[in-house]
């Protein structure tokens, strides 16, 4: 019996991935395809909604062949844990704090992190 | 004062005249010879040549000087023009620099060398667990303090203050402020970077990544409290490698650290102290309370497809090392953690969670945890209204396998919970989450409960 009861769990787990795979690809056709390249260099303040997030929308193509770029790399790296931050929201130095920060934090390679702290440094407040 | 045309012909005609009165013979002289005639008539003649001479050259010099005036005048309205240019140009300058902004201060601000600050979260929150009064349960300031010196070296700090009732026991509150870590970061080169302090263990992604705003549900999942360290005082290594150019990477961490201990120094089963092996002991003596630190690792694998925001994470990790006071029994710890995002409204994730560690009075226990969560935001949906557009929808199934029964001495809980919820995003580091939890347990602790909470990032 407890063996059965082990089991529950993961295969609650690989259905509830599923299902959620399933349900993505239907919303997904409603979705908008959008159609250029990089985030917007000044996208609004901390008090946009995430809901439209416009780095998240606008980034949204197929990924290009060629390398990525930091725009790219900060778009697919640095909402997968938390809410988009705005690269207006912090000077250049301070994002070259917080790009060690989360280098370390996230464990992403050294040479994405150079190219996201380059995007945000470029487009940053100040 | 010049001489006109007409007053220098009539002087002209007057000296010819003299010269010829003076030349000509008179009525009532003698007979002119021929020879004098000639001589009188070539001298006329001379000074006839000498006059048109003269008509010639000054009619030259009045062109000559007709165009000086013309140049004079010329170079006078130049002059004019370049003074009204230059009164132009400085009005146009005073009106620029009126209304340009503030000039961008210079790059050299983003490279400062040195840099402090502060980043964390704060929460406050809502309970009401069933059978109990609902109350104003925490309010949380979680700050982390950074300082980065130079391009490769941070210490970062993150504390938890929060406020506790002390009711029933005794009146008033108490404050507690715990350090949930403190590091040392070293970045040695691009793929190893040496920490070292409390350092949070990266047995699956949910320690580090699970702050209160990060997290879509208010509290933890149960087998990340019950059955692993969220931090250990030790030392590790970690790194990445990009594989190729289109976001995909490795990662990997190494450490060793205190690992959990006794609580009672005894072997016995309910003594395990997953995180309170830090620091000096209250007798003075040194941090570990065992003889030998735990080791651990972690791998993970990274891999963006399709579109951005389609990726997925896998990882595996694990920790082992002696936990009583003897140094007999050993606590071993594996987790295996996934995530995928489909979009940029869907993710899923989950942890498998298993330790297992030997005891004096109950034998080898084997724990079993679990997490799935599902969240999606209603963005996805393209309906156009902003009430809509800001929700997100979450969904966990978390559960627990033989946690320790203090009254029965045993390893018997058994614990399953379901949790729905949503997420109101004010803005995008603003949080209102609301979440009801669905017990099956026979812990008697464990009930249903809702959760409301606000949470701001900062």
């Amino acid at each position: 019996m407890n063996k059965i009861k082990n089991l529950k769990a993961p295969a609650t787990f690989a259905t509830l991935i599923v299902i959620a795979m399933l349900g993505s690809r239907g919303a997904n056709l409603y979705s908008a395809e959008p159609t250029t390249g990089t985030p917007p260099a000044n996208p609004p303040a901390t008090n946009a909604v995430v809901a439209s997030t416009p780095a998240t929308d606008v980034v949204a193509k197929p990924a290009p062949k060629g390398p990525l770029t930091g725009a790219e790399l900060y778009s697919i790296n640095c909402n997968r844990c938390h809410q988009e931050r705005y690269p207006t929201e912090r000077t250049g130095a301070q994002w070259r704090t917080i790009m060690l920060h989360m280098q370390v934090r996230a464990n992403i390679p050294v040479s994405q992190s150079r190219l996201i702290l380059q995007y945000l440094q470029e487009n940053s407040g100040r | 004062m010049k001489m006109t045309m007409k007053s220098k012909h009539r002087v002209i005609v007057l000296a010819a005249a003299g010269i010829l009165g003076l030349a000509l013979p008179r009525p009532v002289s003698a007979e002119v010879s021929d020879a004098d005639f000639n001589a009188l008539k070539a001298a006329v003649q001379q000074l006839s040549e000498q006059v048109q001479s003269l008509k010639q050259t000054n009619q030259l010099v009045e062109q000559v000087h007709e165009q000086d005036v013309q140049q004079l005048q010329q170079l006078q309205d130049k002059l004019a023009e370049t003074q009204q240019i230059a009164t132009n140009t400085e009005q146009k300058v005073i009106e620029a620099a009126q209304t340009q902004p503030i000039p961008r201060p210079p790059l050299d601000e983003a490279t400062v060398n040195h840099n402090f600050m502060m980043l964390g979260d704060a929460e406050f929150q809502y309970d009401k667990v069933a059978g109990q009064h609902g109350g104003f349960v925490m309010a949380d300031f979680a700050p982390i303090f950074l300082y980065r010196a130079g391009d490769n070296i941070l210490f970062e700090a993150g504390f938890d203050t929060t406020l506790q009732n002390s009711a029933p026991n005794s009146s008033g509150y108490t404050t507690s402020f715990n350090v949930s870590f403190a590091q040392i970061d070293y970045v040695l080169n691009d793929y190893l970077t040496i920490c070292a302090g409390d350092i949070l263990l990266p047995l699956g992604t949910y320690t580090e990544r699970g702050a209160g705003w990060l997290n879509k549900i208010p509290d933890d999942p149960l087998a990340i409290d019950a059955l692993l360290p969220g931090s250990g005082v030790g030392a590790e290594l970690r790194g990445a490698v990009a594989l190729g150019d289109a976001g995909k990477y490795i990662n990997y961490s190494v450490w060793g650290v205190n690992g959990p201990s006794s609580a009672d120094g005894t072997a016995n089963g309910g003594a395990l102290d997953l995180g309170g092996n830090v620091g000096v002991t209250s007798d003075g003596t040194t941090a570990n309370l065992h003889g030998n630190p735990s080791g651990g690792a972690r791998l993970g694998l990274f891999v963006p497809f399709y579109h951005p925001h389609y990726d997925v994470e896998l990882g595996v990790s694990g920790q082992s090392g002696e936990w009583d006071n003897a140094g007999q029994y050993l606590w071993s710890a594996g987790v295996l953690d996934a995530a995928l995002h489909l979009g940029p409204n869907f993710e899923a994730k989950g942890e498998y969670i298993v330790t297992q560690y030997g005891s004096g009075d109950l034998g080898v226990n084997t724990q079993q945890g679990w997490w799935m969560q599902a969240a999606y935001k209603l963005a996805g949906l393209n309906l156009e209204l902003p009430a809509i557009n800001n929700l997100e929808l979450v969904g966990r199934y978390d559960g627990l396998l033989h946690t320790y029964d203090g009254n029965n001495n045993a390893f018997d809980f058994k614990t399953q919970r379901y949790t729905v919820g949503m997420i109101y995003y004010l803005t995008n580091t603003l949080l209102l989450e609301g979440d009801y939890e669905f017990l099956h347990s026979n812990d008697p602790s464990q009930t249903d409960q809702l959760l409301l909470q606000l949470s701001l990032g900062f």
